[in-house]
């Protein structure tokens, strides 16, 4: 132990809920999306004028290439907003963002199916190629071809998770054997798991997966959330109270049924 | 030799914990142990006032620490039980005035002069004082009333005593955590104004190690400067004596959880 005990950290480092706005390419035309934004800016400048916005290529049937990306964020810039990252997609989206330096914006992750669904070929191929070990064991059954595989197995936690106490399972799923207690948060990129009572927070697919799930023994939760969908339990449901559930993401619309 | 460490913690104030330092002490001393009791609550001194020793301060903790002051200078000794000493805390100064490395020395020094037990009384909340108070503990006895704050703030101090002490970091082995109940009123909890034991175990997840009943005596006693424990009509002091056998290891079952029933002569004459 260190004698610096109440010395303040340098600084909190902590995910928050920004606002920020998501442009969403419907066709790939550089002057008309300037022509449009620049509408929206001079209809609501407060709002739009400087304003941070993720580039969300996931409508388009097709990636386009880097020079065109280059345009559309060009585009933006000079309709007077900020593009400060793309929209997280499939991993060839992540690939274009590695080569143009950008970050990806989890919270925006968009669809991985293309918008009309199933007439264009899931890009497995380049995603098998851009990541062999991942993809050396066998494939789930629904094959989602841009989700990552996780090889890492679950983390597990032995005991309660006490208030005031995090618990974060990065890029996999959490086990917790006790209780969560009320203002304790449990956090996982995956799906959780809880054998005892939860009072406080559980926070599954944080990095955007919607498919993570949550399940509890005994639900008391003051808010749980799925990839940035969350409710939050002023009173805790009637029929919920105490049982065992699972909640999951349909949609936008975060679901909770008993077990 | 070193001396087994138990502090007496809470997270919110106003529980007991001072109380429950005093009579905890005054039990182990009871029990022919070699004790001191020492008040974390610089600023806020007040064991001294429960023990009954409050004019008899000269030194305190702080002058220790600081080197102002030899550890038997300071030492106060009890007026009733031999091997028990008080370590008050200093009214002038503020929490800043303890250093860990001071801490640790006191505490070394008093195992070396064949202390058996140092019971901590921790301030409240879980800043710089609560944080010396706990780090080199052995035991926590965590004292919680039967009511929602109390309970969440308790859960906040179990965290803490298993992640930022001195057994956590240096990984030998869990601190003993013990939970007493104070404050509990048999009457309000049936009537569901108050937590039951069983709320309280359930939210916490641990099991009590006593449940301190609600009792006029004890502020009469804290008034008087006598440890509760040492008034033996007192529900409240039979509680704290059955706590410090369970602590001492000994099987006791739990009493005063129902509604006390007016005996016959209470009937007829009121009580």
């Amino acid at each position: 132990m260190n004698a610096k005990m109440d010395q303040q950290d340098a600084c909190d480092l902590r995910f928050g809920q920004v606002g920020i706005a998501n442009v969403r390419i419907k066709r790939v035309d550089a002057a008309a999306l300037c022509e449009e934004l620049e509408r929206r800016v001079r209809a609501a400048p407060q709002l739009f004028s400087r304003a941070a916005v993720v580039l969300d290529l996931s409508h388009l049937l097709k990636l386009p290439d880097d020079g065109t990306v280059d345009a559309l964020l060009e585009a933006i810039r000079s309709a007077g907003m900020l593009p400060v990252g793309l929209a997280y997609g499939t991993s060839e989206v992540d690939a274009l963002a590695q080569r143009m330096g950008l970050p990806l914006i989890a919270k925006f992750r968009a669809a991985y199916e293309p918008a009309d669904g199933g007439s264009i070929a899931p890009p497995a191929p380049s995603a098998a190629a851009a990541e062999p070990p991942r993809r050396a064991e066998p494939v789930r059954q629904e094959a989602e071809p841009a989700a990552p595989v996780s090889t890492l197995g679950a983390q597990h936690y032995e005991g309660t998770v006490r208030s005031g106490q995090q618990v974060y399972a990065r890029d996999r799923d959490l086990v917790v054997t006790g209780a969560i207690a009320n203002a304790a948060e449990v956090i996982a990129d995956g799906s959780i798991h809880v054998y005892g009572a939860v009072r406080g927070r559980a926070m599954a697919g944080a990095q955007g997966d919607e498919k993570a799930r949550i399940y509890i023994s005994d639900f008391r939760a003051e808010l749980v959330a799925i990839a940035g969908h969350y409710r939050v339990f002023e009173q805790i449901p009637k029929d919920l109270e105490g049982q065992s559930v699972r909640c999951w993401l349909e949609g936008e619309k975060l679901l909770i049924a008993k077990l | 030799m070193t001396a087994e460490i138990i502090v007496v913690t809470s997270g919110k104030g106003g529980v007991g914990k001072t109380t429950t330092s005093a009579s905890l002490a005054t039990g182990l001393a009871m029990a022919g142990k070699k004790v001191a009791v020492i008040d974390f609550d610089v600023g806020l001194r007040n064991l001294d006032l429960i023990m009954g020793c409050e004019r008899r301060v000269v030194y305190d903790f702080v002058n220790v620490v600081h080197g102002e002051a030899t550890l038997k200078q300071a030492l106060i000794k009890d007026k009733r039980y031999e091997t028990l000493y008080v370590l008050a805390a200093s009214q002038t100064r503020d929490k800043d005035a303890l250093t860990q490395e001071g801490v640790e020395k006191v505490l070394e020094d008093l195992g070396k002069e064949g202390f058996d037990f140092v019971v901590c009384d921790s301030p409240a909340g879980i800043e710089k004082g609560a944080h010396l108070a706990m780090y080199f503990a052995d035991h926590a006895v965590v004292v919680v009333n039967p009511e929602v704050s109390s309970v969440r703030d308790s859960d906040r101090i179990l965290g803490l005593l298993a992640s930022k002490t001195r057994r956590a970091e240096r990984g030998d082995g869990a601190i003993k955590q013990h939970l007493l109940l104070t404050r509990y009123n048999p009457a309000r909890v049936a009537v569901g104004e108050m937590l039951s034991v069983k709320d309280v175990e359930e939210i916490l997840g641990i099991n009590v190690v006593g449940v301190i009943p609600e009792s006029e005596n004890v502020l009469a006693a804290s008034n008087a400067g006598v440890p509760v424990i040492l008034d033996d009509n007192s529900f409240a002091g039979q509680a704290y004596s059955d706590t410090v056998a369970r602590i001492l290891g000994e099987e006791r079952a739990l009493r005063f959880l129902e509604v006390p029933k007016k005996g016959f002569f209470q009937r007829v004459f009121g009580g």
